[in-house]
């Protein structure tokens, strides 16, 4: 599974970074950044599935 | 003896009543429970609509912007279409400007007009805003200060938004009042305490309502002409207005009526959300002396508090989407050009996501409510909204940590805004 996030719709809101930092970080634009190229490790998909559901802008996207 | 029961299909909450009187709670939990996309039949005027009452439905509706759009109306049924020419309503919105503001408008050109103003809006933004509002907060705080009881409404809650808001759209505070009324005509209109436009024999009723919203807005956009005018002679530096003036979109400036729906929107949204969180959220912290009493004594509970606020608060009742195509939820089928409703207070007490989710609980951890709607309309001001809260109830537990409610809250008539009018409060003044 991959992750993206769509810049346009990303707000900085950072619910994706305090519930994955392993895979987000807010970037100084107030703009989340994927940390991991590629396919994730299985063991954070499980994360990346709540970062998803919880980002209030729906801004995540997961590639599978 | 016992009630009779209620059954899904007696329920039709198109009726502010329910929603004045505090029973929607009870209504909303018998169609999560026994029928949680209901249909709802039309009345008189208004339109038939589902009603979504189930956290998991409103994210499934919430990520579909394209299927379910804003455009034809996010609060309400909306009014029957032949009822439409003969209520004359159709030709007063022309009137009034015709164009949209983000909040009615889908994508793809939705997101590009929110981003021409959501740097505003960060959290970085609101964090540097903060001294200014508190700032603000105590200056409120003082003015009731030496008194020992107020209007908690009228005299704190509603003051801090309005100016927080204001200042950001440069509004003058001479007409801080004016603003604070029609926000009251537009989105209280089906209550008739603000129909003041209206002969009294004829308020109540729903062309009133009608009537007094329309007013309200007709009267924001001539206020905001004026602002633009001034604007244009002289910009302002961290003006809404300027900004917007300044922007474009594909290449094109807004349209003058765009920018009034803009600035329409951002007085109308910010204003009475916020004020009934706060006092929606010291009501409820009154009703649990114990929990009040954790947060007086230990302030770092703060930020769950304010989401626990926001979650039994709820302070929009619900926000509508209209079907652009035939949709299966839970075995019916929505309908292309179906309205839908979601309920947001029942989302955010639904036993799939929140145990025990009547009991209030301020370090309730996770706390994933939706009380700011969630996806492509998600609240804007949500930020604001959290960070004028804290403060707020920040100075006014460490200033009047014995503040108590001392009357029942008279509560706004509308099935849209989970609203206080009024409500008495008594502390031991300052000295
Ligand atoms: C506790 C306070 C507040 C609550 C509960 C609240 C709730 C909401 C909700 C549920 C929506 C979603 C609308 C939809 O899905 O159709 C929304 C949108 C919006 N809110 Fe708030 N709001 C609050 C405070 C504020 C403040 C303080 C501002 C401005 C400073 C604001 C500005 C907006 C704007 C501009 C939108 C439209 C966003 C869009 O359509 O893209 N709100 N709000
Ligand atoms: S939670 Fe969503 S909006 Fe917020 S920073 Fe992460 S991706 Fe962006």
């Amino acid at each position: 599974m991959k992750v993206r996030v769509k810049a346009d719709m990303c707000e900085g809101h950072g619910k994706c970074e305090k519930t994955a930092p392993e895979i987000f970080k807010l970037g100084d634009d107030d703009v989340s950044i994927v940390l991991i190229e590629g396919d994730l490790p299985k063991e954070l998909e499980e994360k990346a599935e709540r970062a998803y559901r919880l980002c209030p802008r729906q801004a995540i996207e997961l590639i599978p | 003896m016992t009630a009779p029961a209620i059954e899904p299909s007696d329920i039709n909450l198109n009726n502010p009543g329910h929603f004045q009187r505090e029973e929607f709670h009870e209504l909303l939990r018998i169609l999560r429970h026994r029928d949680p996309v209901h249909w709802n039949p039309p009345g008189e005027v208004s339109n038939g609509f589902w009603s979504i009452t189930k956290y998991e439905d409103i994210l499934f509706i919430s990520r579909r912007p394209e299927t379910f759009i804003s455009s034809k109306g996010i609060a309400g049924p909306g009014i029957k279409p032949e009822k439409l020419a003969e209520l004359d309503f159709a030709a007063q919105q022309q009137n009034a400007g015709g164009n949209a503001s983000i909040i009615t408008m889908d994508p793809p050109r939705h997101v590009k007009m929110r981003r021409l103003v959501n740097k505003g809006f960060t959290p970085r933004a609101v964090n540097a805003m903060e001294p200014e509002i508190r700032r603000i907060t105590n200056e409120i705080l003082d003015r009731i200060a030496g008194k020992g009881e107020c209007d908690f409404v009228l005299e704190v809650a509603s003051q801090l938004p309005l100016a927080v808001i204001c200042g950001m759209m440069g509004v003058e505070q001479e007409d801080w009042p004016l603003m604070f009324e029609l926000t009251n005509k537009v989105l209280g209109s089906g209550d008739p305490e603000y129909q003041t436009d209206i002969p009294e024999e004829e308020r109540g009723t729903g062309q009133a309502a009608r009537l007094t919203a329309m007013k309200g807005l007709q009267t924001m956009l001539e206020y905001f002409r004026g602002v633009l005018e001034d604007r244009r002679q002289h910009p302002r530096e961290n003006d809404l207005p300027t900004i917007l003036l300044e922007a474009e979109v594909d290449g094109e400036k807004l349209t003058e009526g765009d920018i009034l729906q803009f600035c329409f929107l951002l007085i109308v949204a910010g204003n009475e959300t916020t004020r009934n969180a706060i006092s929606g959220g010291l009501q409820v912290l009154c009703q649990h002396p114990d929990q009040k009493r954790a947060l007086v004594e230990d302030p770092s509970l703060m930020d769950t508090a304010v989401e626990e606020i926001l979650r039994w608060t709820s302070p929009l009742h619900h926000m509508a989407r209209t079907a652009t195509q035939d949709v299966e939820l839970r075995g019916k089928t929505i309908r292309a050009g179906d309205r839908v409703l979601m309920w947001y207070p029942s989302a955010n007490r639904d036993e799939d996501v929140f145990p025990d989710p009547y009991r209030f609980d301020i370090r309730r951890t996770p706390n994933d409510h939706l009380a700011f709607g969630i996806g492509e309309h998600f609240c804007l001001g949500a930020g604001f909204a959290r960070k004028e809260l804290k403060v707020m109830f920040e100075e006014l537990l460490r200033r009047f940590p014995d503040i108590e409610v001392v009357g029942p809250p008279e509560r706004l008539r509308s099935t849209f805004i989970n609203g206080i009018k009024h409500m008495p409060v008594r502390f031991t003044p300052e000295r």
